[in-house]
């Protein structure tokens, strides 16, 4: 069957078998950002946007997304321009393994577009369908907050998604000689 | 301290002066090894992740994100036993293989699936496991054993295949208790000579993998002693451990196929490519030469890949495919199907003086190894010989261990490797100890535990020669003091209401850093135009930021930012040899082998900058991303060196270092965990405050992956201690299929953590780094426990800790 989705802002046209889910989908089709870890909607890797909310692509039928709103990882920023969610992560050493990342990033976008300034509980609250094995969540948490700020305005934003250089967001670690952080 | 009054024969004083002079504290540290923290480059910087970037913009490819790389990819769906115990009498495929678009069934008998025994566990050669596996089992032992399975040109069609296969099974008597399992009379589950490669002690007839034993000293007669003597207090303990699940984020997953020269690849997420390699080999009775494994991005491993477990299936199944094959487990395969952390029982008694002198340990440990025994020796063995360490000084010590088999999943290796089941006992009982004697837990274990410059020979209990250690960095007081003052030990306030009790536990850590004498790293770097470098080394980075250290080290001899050294990711065909990422090594091996080829590397820097400087190269020294004269200032540029070194009129010679790294050095890392709790002397509810952990682990060469691994060690650490672990019902079918079922931590109730790093300088570690991967994963259970026991005065040594439990206790039940 086909199905027609606004992916990442573009119109799209996906031939798709009626059994498959959202994450199928758009795997099959190179956006391999949201991760297959259960099939069962209980990890959250694979988290992607759909018209505004964090959904499990892995257990959203295709056949009910015609004409729907998708936003994945891959529509945040790249790599030489990271989106705000992102920079943050990574400037907060917030990522080991990697493979839940994407899936956290995306819950955390709609968490602050929805929630601008959330303290701690809210955060703790609004990732918790969201796994992480590696981390044990300190840092991520650090690094929403930090996104919140960021966004707010509240923080300078690398440009290059490098070092930021307040003490709060560095906690007093020395950016690599060179680095310009404007 | 009270001795035995017999004097001690001459031959052990002589070995004990032998295995000191053996092991002397000097230490031939190479030059440059120790900086102060003012002249370091980049070492204990908190340098970026290298994948940092591309993680987050969801770029980083794991396994099965290659899968479109191969148009004619074909998948896979592996059938597996649904008994427990039994013969496969039959299976009928024709239905399956009459579906459209499957490709082949397989099943033991096929000629592409080889039939003889190996071991699945990644370890040295020949492994210290049991050759006791098939790739897929006529006669099986639990209830997941693989029968056959199935490639499709999907993964559903594949599933739809397997599920008309047609199975016929004999069934047997299963057994699912390890006390149960040793009875004469319980139900065989591994014929002797099925068994290759058999570890010591085992006998098969009872159900056992491996018995060992090793005793230093003369316990019986510390016991006796005690026995006699008034000021000598015997204390008995026991403890149980549950099944563990990894949780890896990303599903065991293999892309195999054969490539153009006709050679086997894989793609495949693995901590151990070269020991893959080999066992493939081996298995398949193809040479070394015509397999390739290479290392995507993994999706975290904690031990669970240090197991060869979907490469042998899809290897199989390319070759009945024709085409390239993807195995992915599914999540319900990853909770019973593929490996997890063993349950133990151990008891454990002491012999203590009333000053709180430790004169006898005697530690027993029964491991339930599952059906098969990957890693059933070693871990087991590890349940001792891996904390009693922190009190090698006691004199009298004695350690047995005793691997079991069960129609139950296979245990394999995991984080900490046998040392958390270890440490609930050996830490637990220090606090019976203490409470037994009413000495302060901190004082009872400051007066006996091992210190900097002293011999361990603990760790060699189960040699069969005499074995020591040599303690050459130890931050344990520190990390004692800063614990203790960052949870607020000395002042803990009790809550207003009469039924909370709060209250402080605590417990010291050990761990290895590498196998001692058994681990090679080796590393090649390679000098560009332009001054960078190309790293090529086998460790194994599976998420921890491995490759980002390796970067550091070699950034840090050279000159030049981490950014400039561009790491590979290991690949049997490109990169330097490596046993893989496991037993906390990586850094410490695999780094010492970077640290050595960057230095190999330099000289070659150095024979250029002196020609081009006209300077005698004693008098070079790293600048900048260049080479100075010490005695006149100048300098070359690396990337001037770089194409001189490449274009030049006089010498042309690539700028490139090679090195080997193995070693019978093995400096435990050390930690001291504290758990803050209140409990509710109605319920048995507890609120935990702050879990702190202290940990020395040489120089933190990256203070932010560092935390990382403490807090998320200790987020395992906490699951072990109070998680459900995995439930089977009566007939050995799992009841825990997915995450809803497991007690997985999640942001909202996983307990507030606090990381701290204590500096010590190891000399024999890279820039005097030692591991620190495994060790925050052993000291939650005893802290929470022996917190609990101070809060509310009962004792929960059988993990998990439940307020259930807890308020059974208080009942008296």
């Amino acid at each position: 069957m086909e199905i027609d989705l606004t992916l990442n802002g573009d119109d799209v046209t996906y031939e798709t078998a009626r059994s498959d889910t959202l994450l199928d989908v758009l795997r099959d089709n190179g956006y391999t950002g949201a991760k297959r870890g259960c099939d069962t909607g209980d990890c959250g890797f694979c988290t992607v946007i759909v018209d505004g909310e964090p959904v499990k692509s892995c257990i959203r039928p295709i056949s009910q997304l015609d004409g729907a709103d998708v936003e994945t990882v891959e529509n945040l920023g790249t790599q030489d321009d990271l989106g705000p969610v992102q920079s943050a992560f990574v400037d907060n050493a917030a990522l080991q393994c990697g493979f839940c990342i994407p899936g956290m990033i995306m819950r955390s976008k709609v968490l602050l577009e929805e929630t601008p300034n959330p303290d701690e509980a809210e955060i703790r609250d609004a990732l918790s369908e969201n796994l992480c094995r590696c981390t044990g969540y300190e840092k991520i948490i650090d690094a929403v907050q930090d996104a919140s700020a960021r966004m707010a305005g509240e923080a300078d934003v690398a440009a290059d998604g490098g070092h930021v250089p307040t003490d709060a967001a560095c906690r007093g670690c020395d950016c690599h000689d060179g680095g310009v952080d404007e | 301290m009270s001795k035995t009054d017999e004097p001690e024969p001459e031959d052990e004083a002589d070995g004990g002066s032998k295995i000191e002079d053996a092991n002397p504290l000097e230490w031939d540290e190479a030059p440059n090894n120790r900086k102060a923290p003012a002249e370091r480059r980049t070492v204990s910087n908190r340098e970026e992740k290298d994948d940092a970037k591309k993680i987050v913009t969801g770029e980083a490819k794991y396994a099965a994100d290659y899968a479109r790389e191969f148009p004619d990819l074909a998948e896979a769906e592996i059938v597996r036993s649904d008994i427990a115990h039994g013969v496969v009498t039959d299976i009928d495929t024709s239905a399956a293989e009459a579906m459209d678009d499957v490709y082949a069934v397989v099943t033991p008998d096929s000629p592409e699936v080889p039939d003889k025994p190996y071991t699945s566990a990644g370890q040295s050669y020949p492994e210290p496991s049991p050759w006791d596996l098939r790739v897929l089992r006529r006669k099986v032992r639990f209830v997941g054993d693989p029968i056959a399975a199935v490639v499709a040109e999907d993964k559903d069609t594949a599933s739809k295949a397997a599920r008309k296969l047609d199975v016929t099974y004999e069934e047997y008597d299963a057994v699912f208790d390890t006390a149960e399992a040793t009875d004469p009379d319980a139900p065989q589950i591994h014929d002797a000579d099925d068994v290759e490669n058999h570890q010591p002690g085992a006998d098969y007839e009872r159900n056992i993998e491996a018995n060992m034993s090793g005793e230093i000293g003369d316990v019986d007669a510390a016991f006796a002693e005690a026995e006699e003597r008034d000021d000598l207090t015997v204390i008995e303990t026991e403890w149980e451990t549950p099944y563990q699940s990894h949780c890896v984020p990303e599903p065991h997953t293999t892309i195999a196929h054969r490539d153009e020269d006709n050679r086997y690849h894989l793609i495949s997420s693995t901590q151990v490519p070269y020991h893959t390699r080999r066992q493939l080999s081996h298995l398949f009775d193809v040479p070394i030469r015509d397999i390739q494994v290479s290392k995507p991005r993994i999706g975290a491993g904690f031990g669970s890949k240090q197991g060869m477990i979907t490469e042998p299936i899809t290897m199989a199944l390319a070759e009945a495919a024709d085409r390239p094959v993807m195995v992915e487990t599914t999540r319900r395969e990853q909770f019973h199907a593929v490996r997890n952390r063993r349950p133990a029982r151990v008891t454990l008694r002491s012999v203590v003086s009333d000053d709180g002198d430790l004169e006898a340990l005697d530690m027993e440990a029964v491991t339930n190894s599952g059906a098969y025994g990957p890693h059933g020796m070693t871990v087991a063995s590890a349940v001792g010989k891996k904390p009693l360490p922190l009190y090698t000084h006691t004199p009298n010590i004695r350690f047995e261990m005793t691997a079991v088999h069960t129609n139950l999943p296979i245990a394999g290796a995991f984080r900490g490797y046998g040392a958390p089941q270890g440490h609930l006992a050996v830490e637990g009982h220090m606090d019976e100890i203490a409470a037994e004697l009413d000495l302060d837990p901190i004082e009872l274990r400051s007066r006996n535990v091992v210190s900097e410059g002293d011999l361990d020979v603990a760790s060699g209990i189960l040699k069969d020669k005499e074995y020591g250690r040599r303690i050459r960095s130890c931050g344990l007081d520190d990390c004692i003091a800063e614990g203790r003052a960052a949870i607020g030990w000395d002042d803990v306030e009790q809550p207003d209401a009469d039924h909370l009790h709060r209250a402080c536990g605590m417990a010291l850590t050990i761990q290895s850093s590498g196998v001692p004498g058994d681990e090679l790293g080796a590393a090649h770097i390679k000098m560009n135009e332009d001054g960078s470098f190309i790293l090529q080394t086998g460790a194994v980075d599976i998420g921890p930021g491995a490759d980002t250290v390796m970067a550091q080290i070699a950034a840090e001899v050279l000159g030049v930012a981490p950014a400039d050294v561009l790491v590979q990711p290991s690949d049997t065909d490109i990169s330097p040899f490596d046993h893989g990422a496991y037993a906390s090594s990586t850094t410490y091996i695999t780094g010492q082998a970077v640290k050595k080829a960057a230095e190999d590397a330099r000289e070659t820097l150095f024979e250029f900058a002196s020609r081009m400087l006209d300077e005698p190269e004693s008098a070079l020294t790293v600048g900048d991303e260049s080479i100075v004269s010490e005695a006149t200032g100048a300098s070359v540029s690396l990337e001037e060196i770089g194409y001189e070194s490449m274009y030049g009129d006089e010498v042309r010679a690539h700028v490139m270092g090679e090195a080997s790294h193995c070693t019978e050095e093995s400096p435990p890392p050390f930690g001291a965990q504290f758990v803050d709790v209140t409990v509710n002397e109605e319920t048995g509810e507890f609120e935990i405050h702050d879990m702190v952990y202290a940990v020395d682990c040489g120089v933190a060469l990256n203070p932010d992956l560092v935390e990382g691994q403490i807090e998320g060690a200790m987020h395992m650490s906490y699951e072990l201690a109070t998680g459900d672990g995995i439930d089977f019902d009566a007939d050995g079918r799992p009841e825990t299929l997915g995450f809803r079922d497991y007690d997985m931590p999640t942001t909202a109730d996983q307990p507030p953590m606090t990381s701290i790093i204590v500096e010590t300088h190891e000399p024999t570690g890279p820039f005097g780094a030692k591991s620190v991967a495994e060790i925050p994963v052993n000291g939650v259970p005893p802290a929470l426990s022996n917190a609990v026991r101070r809060a509310v005065g009962v004792r929960i040594g059988d993990l998990p800790i439940t307020p259930e439990k807890i308020k059974a206790a208080l009942d008296g039940d």
